[in-house]
């Protein structure tokens, strides 16, 4: 039997590829939605995975660092160390600022770690590790910098001596990596102008500055100038010892909040990332929609063009199924051209997002039975237009 | 004349009550295998109507109507006697169109090939039984073409060769000659009377063409939905032999052809 819908297709071939292509430009567009959201929690994911940590200390009662502000003081590692079951503890610190490099801006997360600690690059691409305490740098290589730039940081220069790659925030933003010291001072430290002002508020102080107490005010000040804090602890276990067991015992004897892994996976996964994900929820929604009322228009439309030829088959002694049938493989042909320009059209464009675009298999093949869902619900219109087509009007002009 | 078209009695009315119409009133025809029979009248004398009853396309109100001698309807007795009208149309009913009609997206020989096919003949079976009747119709050389590149004249020989595909005993012509010129009108006709002999199917033309109505050897004149039966243009005796009118239609298109200076297509 002659394929009545392969017939018809090579007949327009020109208007069924355009429009094939056309609806696989939006299924990219989905496509890709699929994949942004897939790189933002690869994106936490890996992220965690590079810290190298096993348990997140932070403030009690916050979910940071990531998800909320938290601050604790610098030695509270120390504490840590003295505990069963820890085999290293670090401080680290995160902070979203903007870098200057040359005459423009970079939107980065700045972060503070220890060399050799939880908490720096798991693996790097290019250059070294710091290997001096100060004003070395190393960044992503979303942030666009290059080995040997030198990048300024609130009021001082640092040296990119090594680039790595997937290490963003929740938020997109590329990290760079600098010396704790270094990035507490950059969080915390106010310019010239805010610190004589502050100096003079507390001189002004009479509490601060007795003339009775020698030493008082320096002191003061001096304790104003310099910060103890950290956003967090990365911990690691020890052999032997189970992450959730260890946190329990932060949590019971220095009165801070510990997460493992998987509960901080969940924080970055299922809260920090939840309203993206709805966002991105609606946007698929709405474009399945929009590919649904395309294809049905299209499919429609061209079965309403063949209403003449359709009265002439039925009338010939055509089946309604193989008329049916010629529609449904029509929407079928046209889900399955847009489906291939899709899934190409995404991965050719995804490298080029800003952010991670992950394109999985499993995503595809939803993708690609959703469409013929889609595609085959879509016909129906045009199917019931076409079996309502009664054989008679071809007789009788 | 029992293997060709009998029509007993046929009447169809549309609506009810006070607004109901009668379209045809017992209306009598029979037609035997191989003849062509004009049948004409003014526009909603019931033309339409019949074809459609004929066709199997809408149901009679009442009468009997035999096909190669077999009862397809008969309203004292159940009314259709098959439920596949579909099948009906497809194996024993053949359509001729005012306009080709031909499926755009098949070539030629597929859009001959398509009724076979849809019949449930091999694709090799149908495509030879078209590539036959292109052969008969003279348009051989056009089969691997698209509708579109063909002229009208072709465009109807090709949807002649597509009602004869499924050799059915009967062909319902709607006005196939109305957007023709004298000429391919003429030609048209010859062609169908040529089919109707060779292949002894009964020919109904339903028709407002008056250059062809001298053609007919049987006219119905249809008029208030009733039927009357009169003679055509003058004839000769049909040949008895071939149970057909051949020699009248001869005479014809010697007539046709000395007056458009149309050659007989070479059909044996």
């Amino acid at each position: 039997m002659i394929s009545l819908a392969g017939r018809d297709i090579l007949h327009s071939w020109g208007r069924f590829v355009l429009t094939g292509i056309g609806l696989g430009l939006l299924i990219g567009a989905t496509l890709t939605m699929a994949g942004v959201y897939r790189g933002m929690v690869d994106d936490a994911r890996v992220m965690l995975t590079n810290s190298g940590a096993d348990i997140w200390v932070v403030q009690q009662d916050t979910q940071g660092p990531y998800a909320e502000a938290s601050s604790i003081r610098d030695d509270v590692y120390r504490g840590l160390l003295g505990l069963p079951g820890v085999a290293q503890a670090a401080s680290v610190t995160y902070l979203t600022m903007q870098v200057r490099h040359g005459d423009t801006d970079s939107r980065t997360m700045v972060v503070g770690f220890e060399p050799g600690q939880p908490g720096e690059p798991g693996y790097l691409v290019a250059g070294r590790r710091l290997l001096r305490g100060h004003f070395e740098a190393i960044a992503d290589v979303k942030t666009g910098f290059r080995l040997g730039e030198r990048i300024r940081i609130r009021r001082h220069d640092y040296e990119v001596v090594g680039l790595t790659r997937r290490m963003v925030s929740s938020g997109g933003d590329p990290m760079v990596f600098i010396p704790l010291k270094d990035a507490q001072e950059a969080q915390f430290l106010k310019d010239n102008d805010a610190i004589i002002s502050d100096r003079a508020r507390t001189a002004a102080n009479p509490a601060l500055n007795r003339p009775g107490v020698p030493g008082l005010l320096d002191a003061v000040t001096a304790a104003q100038t310099i910060n103890h804090s950290v956003n967090a602890v990365l911990v690691k276990v020890g052999a032997g010892n189970t992450a959730e067991t260890v946190a329990r015992e932060i949590r019971r004897w220095k009165h801070l909040q510990a997460y493992t892994r998987e509960q901080m996976e969940e924080i970055l996964v299922a809260k920090l990332i939840a309203t993206s994900a709805k966002q991105i929820g609606m946007f698929l929604a709405i474009l399945t929609i929009v590919s649904a009322a395309i294809v049905a228009f299209i499919i429609y439309t061209m079965t309403l063009g063949k209403i003449r030829e359709i009265a002439v088959l039925k009338l010939i002694g055509t089946r309604n199924r193989t008329i049916a049938g010629m529609i449904l493989q029509q929407a079928m042909g046209l889900g399955l051209i847009g489906f291939v320009v899709g899934k190409i059209s995404a991965t050719l464009w995804g490298p080029a997002f800003p952010k991670y675009v992950l394109l999985e298999t499993g995503d595809a093949v939803r993708a690609f039975v959703i469409i013929m869902v889609v595609c085959a619900l879509a016909s129906t219109l045009a199917i019931r237009a076409a079996l309502k087509v009664d054989p008679a009007t071809a007789i009788g002009g | 004349m029992d293997q060709g078209i009998r029509i007993e009695g046929l009447s169809k009315r549309y609506g009810e009550g006070d607004t109901a119409v009668d379209a045809l009133k017992e209306v009598n025809m029979s037609i035997a295998p191989g003849e062509v029979v004009g049948l004409v009248g003014p526009s909603g004398s019931g033309k339409t109507t019949l074809l459609k009853c004929l066709g199997a396309v809408i149901e009679p109100t009442r009468g009997r109507m035999t096909l190669g001698g077999e009862v397809i309807y008969d309203s004292a007795d159940g009314g259709w006697k098959t439920p596949d009208l579909r099948a009906l149309r497809r194996d024993r009913i053949g359509f001729i169109f005012q306009a080709p009609y031909l499926i755009p997206f098949l070539d030629v020989i597929d859009n001959v090939a398509l009724l076979p096919m849809l019949a449930g003949q091999t694709n090799g079976a149908s495509r030879a039984r078209a590539l036959e009747l292109l052969q008969a119709l003279d348009v051989t050389h056009r089969a691997k073409a698209q509708p579109s590149e063909l002229s009208g004249g072709e465009q109807q020989r090709v949807s002649i060769a597509r009602a004869l595909a499924n050799q059915p005993p009967v062909i319902l012509a709607d006005e196939p000659t109305a957007p023709l010129d004298s000429e391919r009108a003429l030609a048209v006709m010859r062609i169908l009377n040529q089919m109707a002999s060779q292949y002894q199917t009964a020919i109904i033309v339903v028709t407002h063409d008056e250059k062809i109505i001298p053609i007919f050897k049987r006219i119905y004149h249809i008029r208030d939905g009733r039927t009357v039966e009169e003679a055509g243009a003058p004839r000769k005796a049909a040949h008895p032999e071939r149970g057909g009118n051949d020699k009248i239609i001869h005479a014809e298109e010697t007539i046709v052809a000395e007056e458009f200076h149309i050659l007989k297509p070479d059909i044996t």
